[in-house]
């Protein structure tokens, strides 16, 4: 069996190496193809220069990932298109056609320059050498498994309970030795750090070095300091949030729930708006590439019907376009205060300064020089996006809860009941209010109070979908929005809600309680106007506490 | 239900993959994780226009195939397997780059059974392959 595995092994390693010196004739080649096609006149051997090249990309963008090198996928696939592209096109010699072409070409080059056969054999020798069925070497992490290093024993044992009210589990550690071997057996998805431990006063930030295996777990370090030095240590050491003690735990959670489902947040969406559609396209493979989602708008007069609709988290949007141009149509996004707040980058071949400020004073946030480098377009793009969600979300959310605040909930309900009514889709609207929670608040505090609280709005976030919205709309009051539901839909879903809710137990050191809720649901079709749809629901809310509580009423309930 | 020997109902459990794409490289790959990682007997070919020959011959469960290829490419094979009495039930599943949704609904709709991306992850294709393979009846 080792000769077969040898084998195996040597074959593979021919493989890649084969693949490799493959892939560098090939992006040669391509890189001459580009040149040659754009000088050459007679169309039908242009486009089979053109042909050529992206055949060539296609294939390197089917391979690269699997072979083990995934940034050849990513640089060959904006280039097969891009040849494509070219291949309706009458004229070819078009200095920034040429010059975006070169950079991607170039990019393409040097994803396939210095790849080392060796390291994806490693990862695909499993493949190699198994019998069969082998999972990768990852270990499972612990679900909602969280390590606390803290060697405040009052400090930790507050936090972890907390914690562990919303389904996390904590395992403490009160030093780094203690770290160490707990790390052993147990595997976090994310750790809570304090910064000073008996090792050191920075101590904390070493415990990702310390076990390569968690190199990669995210964490987010917790200290009585915040000078600019110890903040400066955590940025280093790849901190993912510092907290100064004591800390919301709120801001905790939500912090925490961000790094643990980190690849469920949704995508970066960007609009394109370029007349040009061989460029825009580039644009667009680049950052799907990337992961991100893109919308191409080659008419700029046409832009708002995909803000709208698509919602872009940034806007790409080029300088000088007939008809309209960039910096007009960023001043009639700007009027609006819905798109106030949505980035735009201009994509811009102007070298004059004064021309950009301008454009920075009419709504632009950022340029990008044309030709766009492809991994400067990505950086560019995520970095703006990361953090307008932020700014968004401090805004539009509720600090206590983290769900959409009251002008918010408001907001939305009439932008979905437009599309709604705009694409005949049912709609519904839900106000929820927790029973007798006044009593809750005087019997055992405002701050269990707080955490009933937030715990609804935890579960009606595990329970909704990304597509629902849901508001806290007053004192203990929520609202949810549910789009493409119709009533019976509703009902269940929030009936199943109600119920999940009735059996937590909430504890505080006095005693545990249970609450429980009411709600109302209204529904369009039924009513068309965003008003009455709340007034409805509100007054089906009110029926339900009058008929008993801890119930949902819909239309015509008694 | 039963038709002849020369018909091969899929049977129950995955077992044969008959692998096509004129790569030669993720040829290699794909034969080594499907074998090595899935436990699945594996065949494979370069040239589609052999797909029929190469079906009769091997019997597959499930056909894999590559849509971009010379000669003939991935509708082309599943139109020719489907001429043939004897290897029209076989189930095809494409590999594209990035398949968007309307081009996995128009591939669904000449036949095919689904789409996987490419490029793919080759500890994990046996995985995807079999989860298809499961819902076949959906």
């Amino acid at each position: 069996m080792t000769d077969g595995m040898d084998d195996r092994r040597s074959r593979l390693a021919a493989t890649i190496t084969r693949f490799v010196s493959d892939a560098q004739t090939k992006a040669a080649r391509i890189a001459q193809l580009l040149p040659l096609a754009i000088q050459e006149k007679d169309a039908p051997q242009r486009d089979a220069l053109l042909f050529e090249g992206e055949r060539l990309a296609h294939g390197l963008a089917g391979a690269g990932g699997t072979m083990g090198f995934p940034g050849v996928s990513h640089a060959a696939v904006p280039v097969e298109r891009f040849f494509l592209n070219l291949r309706g096109r009458a004229n070819l010699a078009d200095a920034s056609i040429e010059a975006q072409g070169d950079l991607l070409v170039r990019a393409l080059c040097g994803s396939v320059s210095g790849l080392d056969p060796a390291k994806p054999l490693e990862r695909l020798l499993p493949a190699a050498t198994s019998a069969g069925g082998v999972s990768p070497k990852s270990a499972t992490r612990q679900d909602r498994g969280i390590l606390l290093l803290e060697d405040d024993d009052a400090v930790a044992a507050e936090m972890a309970e907390q914690l562990e009210h919303f389904g996390y589990t904590v395992k403490v550690a009160k030093s780094l030795g203690e770290a160490d071997a707990l790390l052993k057996e147990f595997a976090p998805q994310a750790m809570i750090v304090d910064l000073g431990l008996p090792e050191g006063p920075m101590a904390g930030l070493e415990v990702s070095i310390r076990v390569p295996e968690h190199a990669d777990t995210p964490f987010v370090v917790l200290s009585a300091r915040g000078d600019l030095p110890a903040r400066l240590a955590a940025v280093r050491a790849g901190a993912a949030a510092y907290f100064t003690k004591p800390v919301p735990v709120g801001s905790l959670l939500d912090a925490l729930d961000s790094l643990i489902f980190r690849e469920a947040s949704e995508s970066y969406r960007i609009l394109i708006v370029d007349d040009d559609p061989l460029l825009a396209h580039c644009y667009a493979d680049i950052l799907n590439q990337a992961g991100m989602i893109t919308q191409v708008v080659n008419e700029p007069l046409q832009v708002m019907e995909p803000v709208e609709e698509f919602r872009p988290d940034l806007i790409l949007l080029d300088l000088h376009m007939p008809k309209c141009t960039g910096l007009e149509l960023a001043a009639v996004l700007r009027q609006q205060d819905a798109y106030v707040g949505i980035p735009v980058v201009f994509l811009s071949t102007e070298t004059s300064i004064s021309g950009h400020l301008a454009a920075m004073t009419l709504g632009g946030d950022d340029f990008l020089m044309k030709p766009v480098q492809p991994d400067y377009l990505v950086t560019a793009v995520s970095a703006r996006i990361a953090r307008a969600r932020v700014l968004r979300s401090m805004i539009s959310r509720d600090s206590l809860t983290g769900l959409l605040n009251h002008t918010h909930i408001v907001d939305q309900l009439d932008m979905e009941l437009s599309r709604a009514q705009r694409y005949n889709t049912p709609l519904a609207f839900v106000m929820i209010d927790i029973d007798y929670f006044k009593r809750v608040n005087d019997t055992y505090g405002h701050a269990a109070g707080d955490r009933v609280l937030q715990s609804l709005a935890r579960l009606m976030r595990q329970r909704f979908r990304r597509s629902d919205y849901i508001g806290r709309y007053g004192g203990e009051e929520f609202a949810i929005i549910l789009p493409q539901t119709d009533e019976i839909q509703a009902l269940r879903l929030v009936d199943e809600l109600r119920i999940a809710f009735m059996q937590i137990e909430h504890a505080t050191d006095k005693a545990n309680f249970r609450c429980t809720f009411s709600a109302g649901i209204s529904t369009f079709p039924g009513y068309d106007d965003a008003h009455r749809l709340a007034e409805a629901a509100d007054e089906r809310l009110y029926a339900a506490k009058h008929a008993g509580r801890n119930r949902v009423f819909r239309a015509g309930d008694k | 239900m039963q038709k002849g020997d020369q018909d091969f109902m899929p049977g129950e459990t995955l077992k044969r993959v008959l692998y096509i794409d004129d790569d030669p490289d993720i040829r290699t790959v794909a034969r080594m994780a499907l074998e090595m990682v899935g436990g699945l007997e594996v065949e494979d070919l370069g040239d589609g226009r052999e797909a029929v020959t190469a079906a009769r011959r091997f019997a597959p469960d499930l056909v894999l195939l590559d849509v971009m290829m010379p000669n003939i490419d991935g509708p082309g094979v599943l139109a020719n397997l489907r001429a043939e009495a004897d290897t029209a039930s076989i189930p095809i599943v494409f590999m594209t780059a990035k398949a968007q949704a309307h081009e996995v609904s128009r591939y669904r709709d000449i036949g095919a059974l689904d789409v996987v991306s490419k490029p793919f992850d080759p500890m994990s294709l046996a995985d995807t392959v079999r989860a298809i393979w499961a819902k076949r009846h959906d």
